[in-house]
């Protein structure tokens, strides 16, 4: 049983319920409206007889209720939360939310309005706007100066290649004339340095170009050339570091597709990583062996500190150096380079690191290159 | 891409005539969907979403080219070219009336019949021109769209619409009415409302019909009456509806001026 003192109560709280309230017809002619939107507008329903709902808007909402909304009541029949500024009768804007519904059609169309304020939660969608392009024009700054500064070091890179070049033939030459013995020695240190600095470069631009987009690129031969190149940097580096025992130890095995030259970098970048942290006293091997599949698989092992954990999750990213080595050398782009070599080439690059041994494995499986 | 598949142009009927219908801004071709199809007997119908709208590609859009109204009848022309149109109709609702007559002076031959649905060369007052605006109202939505770029973000999902006179589309038909990339709205509202198309009214060729509706606060009928005294060949037809959008709430009247137009 309903109470009809209770009922016109609700009906009384409902034109002071906290939200404006209006319907009209399919003329856009008001209706009726609750008293919290006249108090809101200023206005009297005297006021609002015969007017038309688009009236209560701002100038510009008034565009945006009838270039968007009215054609969404017509086409769906309802609207849920749009964003629009009512206009009171002292001119002031009112943010608010809309939501609205069409029923009805012809001349028994009818559709209810219902307004929330939205002063607050505008200034604060609004500083989200103004924060997220702040932050968009940010990010773009700091790309374009990531670039121009990557830009940078891959001209420098290059521009030092050439100097270093003609300084590696002057040693050459300078070897095969006839030396005292400490000339002889400078001339191998010298050598030795030459090419720490020409792996550097390589890295270097290898590490830009791939930031640039450009990626490593792969030069594909049937790797028949493999085991001559890995001997020689592996006697390259044994030269430039005579007070070190480096043992190589291949086995037979098939020959791999792959970027010979790429490998052979790689390689020295494992040693050149095992060169400067692995204890000296301690010889470094590098095994090559075939896989199941005939794949290769190449580590270096080295003796020494093993790598702490907490360095492990990060060792393959660029700059990355030992922080448990007093004497930190490089860029800390080699093992960043070479495991871009691997994972170019399809293969993989892992570590396993103790008391007794670091060892890093580079494996690439068979036929993962097509020709 | 093409121009047809960067405005998801659709089309459909038969007959030798091409009929081009052209939303307006705020919404996409649905606006047309209870009028284009009335003409599919004797015409070609098409519909298309201008760049940024409803299921166009959004990527093909360029601030600098769509700046001004004639990025947007460019594309009308390249779309016509694609077509092949010659001799067509060309229907524009609100804005599109503007960019159908851009592109109709620059091909005559494609666009010889003008439809206009609430169109209005100039927004903004002008001396003795009143064209139901002031440059501060237009700052003032240009700002509230920039600031305020969720006004629309609510209304542009989709949708499952109930169709009372249709019940065999039921609910099972989901739609996205009146999609718009808000970025790309506000620059199409920008070239929209500071737009200035008075000069070339005169200079229009094409046989021109403007429909107009009472109560229209966004093109009135003062500004309806100036485009048919500077339009040659033109004829004014007062619509008995109200609003901006007699496409959608009285589309048997709009087709029946159509008919008896072209």
């Amino acid at each position: 049983m309903s109470n009809p003192a209770k009922i016109s109560a609700t009906v009384r709280n409902f034109d002071n319920a906290p939200c404006g309230y209006l319907t009209f017809d399919e003329e856009g002619n008001i209706l009726e409206t609750n008293n919290r939107l006249r108090e809101w507008l200023g206005i009297s329903t005297a006021d609002l007889e015969g007017s038309h709902v688009t009236h209560l808007f701002s100038m510009a909402s008034r565009i945006v209720f009838e270039t968007s909304i009215a054609p969404l009541l017509t086409l769906k029949g309802q609207v849920e939360g749009a964003s629009l500024d009512l206009r009171a009768k002292n001119g002031a804007k009112i943010p608010v939310l809309l939501s609205a519904e069409a029923t009805g059609t012809g001349s028994q169309r009818l559709t209810t309005l219902v307004f929330l304020l939205a002063d607050a939660r505008r200034n604060f969608e609004r500083e989200l706007a103004m924060a997220r392009s702040e932050a968009q024009a940010q990010l773009l700054m700091k790309q374009r100066e990531g670039e121009l500064r990557e830009q940078f070091i891959a001209i420098l890179g290059h521009d030092l290649r050439n100097p270093l070049t003609s300084i590696s033939s002057a040693a050459r030459m300078l070897s095969a004339e006839p030396l005292s013995d400490r000339g002889k020695e400078i001339i191998k240190l010298t050598q030795g340095s030459i090419q720490r600095m020409s792996l550097l470069i390589a890295n270097v631009l290898d590490f830009t170009r791939n930031r640039l987009g450009g990626g490593i690129e792969l030069n594909l031969s049937d790797g028949k050339e493999l085991e001559r190149e890995i001997r020689q940097v592996v006697e390259e580096l044994r030269s430039a570091h005579s007070g070190r025992e480096i043992r190589l130890e291949i086995s037979k095995q098939e020959s791999v597709r792959c970027d010979v030259w790429r490998v052979g970098q790689l390689l020295s970048n494992l040693l050149g990583n095992a060169l400067t942290y692995g204890d000296p006293a301690q010889p470094i091997r590098v095994v090559c062996s075939a896989l199941k599949d005939g794949g290769l698989e190449l580590s270096v092992w080295n003796g020494g500190k093993p790598i702490p954990p907490s360095a492990m999750e990060r060792l393959f990213d660029p700059f990355v150096r030992s922080t448990n080595h007093d004497d930190p050398r490089g860029l800390g782009l080699g093992l960043h380079i070479a495991s871009e070599i691997a994972k170019t080439h399809g293969g993989s690059l892992d570590v396993s690191s103790n008391v007794e041994r670091t060892v890093f494995t580079f494996r690439l499986p068979n036929g993962e290159l097509e020709t | 891409m093409s121009a047809i598949a960067r405005h998801n142009v659709q089309t459909s009927g038969s007959g030798e005539r091409v009929m081009l219908f052209a939303h307006g801004f705020g919404c996409d071709q649905t606006m047309w969907r209870h009028v284009a199809p009335q003409f599919e007997d004797t015409f070609k119908v098409t519909t298309f979403d201008y760049v940024g709208a409803g299921e166009s590609d959004s990527s093909a859009y360029d601030p600098d080219k769509y700046a001004k109204l004639d990025g947007y009848a460019a594309d009308v022309v390249e779309i016509g070219e694609e077509l092949n149109i010659e001799n067509g109709i060309f229907v524009g609702h609100s804005v599109s009336a503007m960019i159908g007559a851009l592109a109709a002076l620059q091909r005559p031959a494609m666009f010889s019949t003008l439809v206009m649905v609430g169109p209005s060369p100039r927004y903004i007052d002008d001396t003795d021109y009143v064209g139901g605006f002031s440059g501060e109202d237009i700052d003032d939505l240009l700002t509230s769209l920039k600031d305020n770029p969720l006004a629309w973000s609510a209304s542009m999902g989709p949708a499952i619409i109930g169709n009372p006179d249709r019940p065999e589309f039921g609910h099972e038909l989901a739609e996205s009415f009146c999609k718009l990339d808000p970025e790309i709205a506000y620059g199409f509202a920008r070239a929209t409302f500071t737009s200035d198309n008075r000069a070339d009214l005169p200079n229009i060729t094409a046989s021109t019909l403007i429909l107009q509706c009472r109560d229209d606060i966004i093109a009135s009928k003062q500004v309806g009456e100036y485009v048919r005294d500077h339009i040659p060949k033109s004829k004014l037809v007062m619509l008995n509806a109200s609003g901006h959008c007699p496409n959608l709430t009285a589309p048997d009247q709009v087709s029946a001026a159509i008919r008896d137009f072209v």
